[in-house]
């Protein structure tokens, strides 16, 4: 009873159990566990060498020595090809195997004991350690590679800002020996004026567990400090406690001195931009400015934030912002210079002109534009107050010219009289006196020199103005557009109204200087004598008279004259009808001479406050 | 009452269908908020004006720049306005399928997009014109207003 319970209680033992018999090694207890190890069918009393199932000849061998011996022996993690269930491949499973030698009381061996424990489990955890140890030890001489290769220092520092670990290229580049100590020496090599700052910030970073970056100077082998970026990134072994800080330096002295020469260059350029007394600005490729100089800020009394990316628009002439803002729309949508003449208010409200230009720049940051205002103002009003003298100085200078022309012409009639009366004298007249004789010869040659003066100054100024040109068929419009042309200012200023009414007789024979000087003179005076109570409005018409000769007349609602209560009135040289507007005062004389000289005569009829009618006939009839 | 002008970057691309849900959002949300304004969005640039009143514009612009689908919110404009421009809230993007767009309500094609309103400053009308042409480029923005839509 008791024997079938342990044989119960071996049966179903989860290792496997056997008893092997005498010198042949007979098979006597086979537990289940045992069985399924040995894989084939094995009988009581079989002998192992003639039934080892799985077991390989090897193991036989040791069992038969073990018999021999009577000295137990355990095979750890023995190998046993065990068949698999469903006939697939068999897969090696490990068994503890414990021979045990047996006896009978004190006598000799007398069989074994057989244990089998699977340990497959167990073994195959062990061989992936194993693997995985191989693996670790692999991966650590690949990275100890690669930290010895990259051109940075690679490092390890505890908590405590002890160095664990430094790459050989910290010896390398600092040229110290390999028994160097590591902790006293690496702080002495930073910069001076780094050290306190690099072992202040690591400090920080340690203490409160984060990673760092910054840069300092280190001392190279050849002494020279070189700049190095530090980073490092802690290793946490809790959520919040790190315990080591990797991390690697890398050297970017050159970066570092091009990031300098850079920002020392831009520091410049801002400082030059800012010294220099005109509006500069920057934009992005987008349009909106994002610099604008000191000058600007000091000019419009606002500042940057108040300008904004495009409140540069608001400073000009209200009137030329819409077209402003149009232009620039479409220079950045082209990449076109940008470039115009704007009035731009200063800070006191003045509007000043000025040029701004603005040009693309692209390289590789993308591109950018540049402008400038540049103050134009004065040179502007100069340039409109020199024209408008330029203009006044031309208009006198050829009615002098035509002044002169005229004199000379009107002087020639009297001179060709004191001639004749001379002559006259002379032939009649009787000179005792011989040195009388000598004063007539001086009077003789000092008419003469008169006259070939005038003719002299008649040809000159003929052949300058061209008032001696040949009569050709004019076109009275285009004559007269081309003299308001030149009014244009003064028809501007104004704000006449002319209206030029050629219909009824287009054209004229005349000379075109002529015409020229007179329409000049008639439209220019009706300008200038306009009253200021009410907008100037010139009639200019051109007609046949009943006798089909042509007329002109040139009526305007000016300010009127005096008249002497003749119709045609005879001008004189320098006489001013109205002495408070400028002018020569041999304007309507000129006129009336060139009208004259050509066969014509000039009228006048006027009411003062209501205006004048000049009427020209150019021909009698 | 104040308007805000920026310009961002799509983290990624956008659907025609998020740009819809965007548009129905920017809607419902702001027409809650009476915020009105204009949006536009090109090859993932996006640019915004919105006009409303400054407390509630404010923390609405903070929470806008903190939206994870777009980054480098760059703010252009951020001041006092005397009357709002963009009363109905609208919205002009190149979809990628157009039929679908056509009619919905306050969608524009870019190239249909009318000139800034004269309501706007001369300075804040060419802002406007440049952020349209800093999204849709030159060739959606015609130099001269076109006659239909002018």
């Amino acid at each position: 009873m008791r024997e079938q319970q342990l044989r119960d209680i071996l049966g179903h033992m989860p290792a496997g159990v056997a008893t092997l018999q005498g010198q042949e090694l007979r098979y006597g207890f086979v537990n289940e566990a045992m069985r399924a190890v040995l894989g084939a069918a094995v009988e009581e009393g079989d002998a192992v060498a003639e039934h080892p199932g799985t077991i390989p000849a090897d193991l036989l061998e040791v069992m038969r020595q073990v018999y021999d011996a009577g000295r137990p022996y355990v095979a750890k993690a023995y190998s046993l090809p065990l068949p698999a269930t469903d006939g697939g491949p068999s897969t090696p499973r490990y068994f503890d195997i414990a021979l045990e030698p047996v006896r009978e009381g004190n006598g000799p061996v007398s069989g074994l004991l057989l244990f089998a424990v699977d340990v497959t489990v167990q073994e195959e955890a062990r061989q992936r350690a194993h693997h995985l140890s191989i693996e670790t030890r692999r991966l650590d001489t690949r990275l100890r590679v690669l930290t010895e290769t990259v051109p940075q220092i690679t490092f390890t520092v505890d908590a405590a800002g002890k160095f664990e670990y430094v790459s050989p290229q910290w010896y390398y580049f600092t040229g110290q020996p390999p028994t160097a100590d590591l902790n006293a020496i690496w702080p002495l090599l930073i910069h001076p004026d780094d050290r306190l700052r690099v072992l202040y910030q690591a400090d920080t970073a340690r203490t409160s567990g984060v990673g760092w970056s910054y840069e300092y100077r280190l001392r190279r082998h050849d002494g020279q400090y070189r700049w190095m970026l530090s980073r490092a990134l802690p290793e946490l072994h809790a959520p919040d406690q790190a315990v080591f800080w990797h991390g690697a330096l890398t050297e970017v002295h050159d970066q570092r001195e091009l990031a300098d020469a850079l920002r020392r260059g831009e520091a410049e350029l801002r400082f030059l931009a800012d010294s220099i007394p005109e509006l500069i600005w920057t934009a992005t490729a987008e349009g909106f400015i994002d610099y604008y100089n000191h000058y600007t800020g000091e000019y419009s009394g606002l500042t940057k934030e108040e300008l904004g990316p495009t409140g540069w628009i608001n400073l000009l002439e209200p009137s030329e912002q819409a077209g402003a803002a149009r232009r620039w729309v479409q220079s950045i949508a082209t990449g076109q210079p940008y470039e115009g003449l704007f009035r731009m208010r200063r800070h006191d409200g003045r509007y000043r002109w000025h040029i701004i230009r603005a040009r693309q720049l692209t390289d590789e940051r993308g591109p950018r534009w540049f402008g400038t205002c540049t103050d134009v103002d004065d040179q502007y009003r100069l340039r409109e107050v020199l024209q408008t003298q330029y203009d006044e100085l031309a208009r006198t200078n050829r009615d002098l010219d035509t002044f002169v022309y005229t004199a000379s012409h009107d002087l020639k009639q009297p001179v060709l009289n004191l001639r004749g009366l001379f002559d006259e004298l002379r032939r009649t007249a009787t000179f005792n006196d011989p040195e009388e004789g000598e004063i007539i010869g001086m009077v003789d040659e000092a008419l003469g020199q008169l006259d070939a003066t005038l003719q002299d100054l008649a040809a000159t100024v003929q052949e300058q103005r061209g008032l001696s040109a040949p009569v050709e068929a004019l076109d009275l419009r285009s004559v007269a557009d081309e003299v308001l042309l030149g009014l244009r200012a003064q028809v501007q200023e104004s704000e006449a109204t002319v209206s030029l009414d050629f219909a009824a007789a287009p054209t004229l024979t005349y000379g075109r200087a002529n015409l020229r000087s007179i329409l000049h003179n008639l439209l220019s005076n009706a300008l200038k004598f306009a009253d200021p109570a009410r907008p100037l409005h010139l009639q200019v018409r051109s007609f046949l008279s009943e006798a089909g000769q042509p007329v002109l007349t040139v009526q305007d609602n000016g300010l009127g004259m005096e008249l002497p209560g003749r119709p045609a009135p005879v001008f004189q040289p320098f006489a001013r009808q109205h002495p408070h507007i400028a002018g020569a005062g041999v304007g309507m004389y000129l006129v009336q001479r060139i009208v004259a000289s050509r066969g014509g005569h000039l009228e006048v009829s006027s009411t003062v406050g209501e205006g004048t009618t000049f009427t020209i006939h150019w021909f009698e009839d | 009452m104040i308007h805000i002008v920026y310009m961002s970057r799509a983290v990624r691309p956008l659907s025609d269908q998020d740009l819809q849900e965007l548009l129905d959002q920017c809607r419902r949300d702001n027409a809650a908020r009476d915020v009105t304004g204009v949006l536009f969005y090109s090859h993932g640039n996006i640019a915004q004006l919105i006009e409303g009143e400054a407390e509630v514009l404010e923390p609405l612009f903070d929470v806008i720049s903190r939206d994870g689908r777009h980054s480098n919110v760059v703010k252009l404009v951020d001041k006092p306005i005397t009357e709002r421009s963009f009363a109905d809230w609208s919205m002009a993007f190149h979809p990628l399928e157009p039929g679908g767009f056509e009619a919905l309500q306050g969608f524009l094609l870019p190239q249909h997009l009318p000139p800034p309103p004269s309501s706007l400053s001369i300075a804040d009308a060419m802002l406007v014109d440049l952020v349209k042409l800093a999204v849709f480029g030159a060739d959606a923005t015609p130099a001269a207003p076109e006659p239909e839509h002018a």
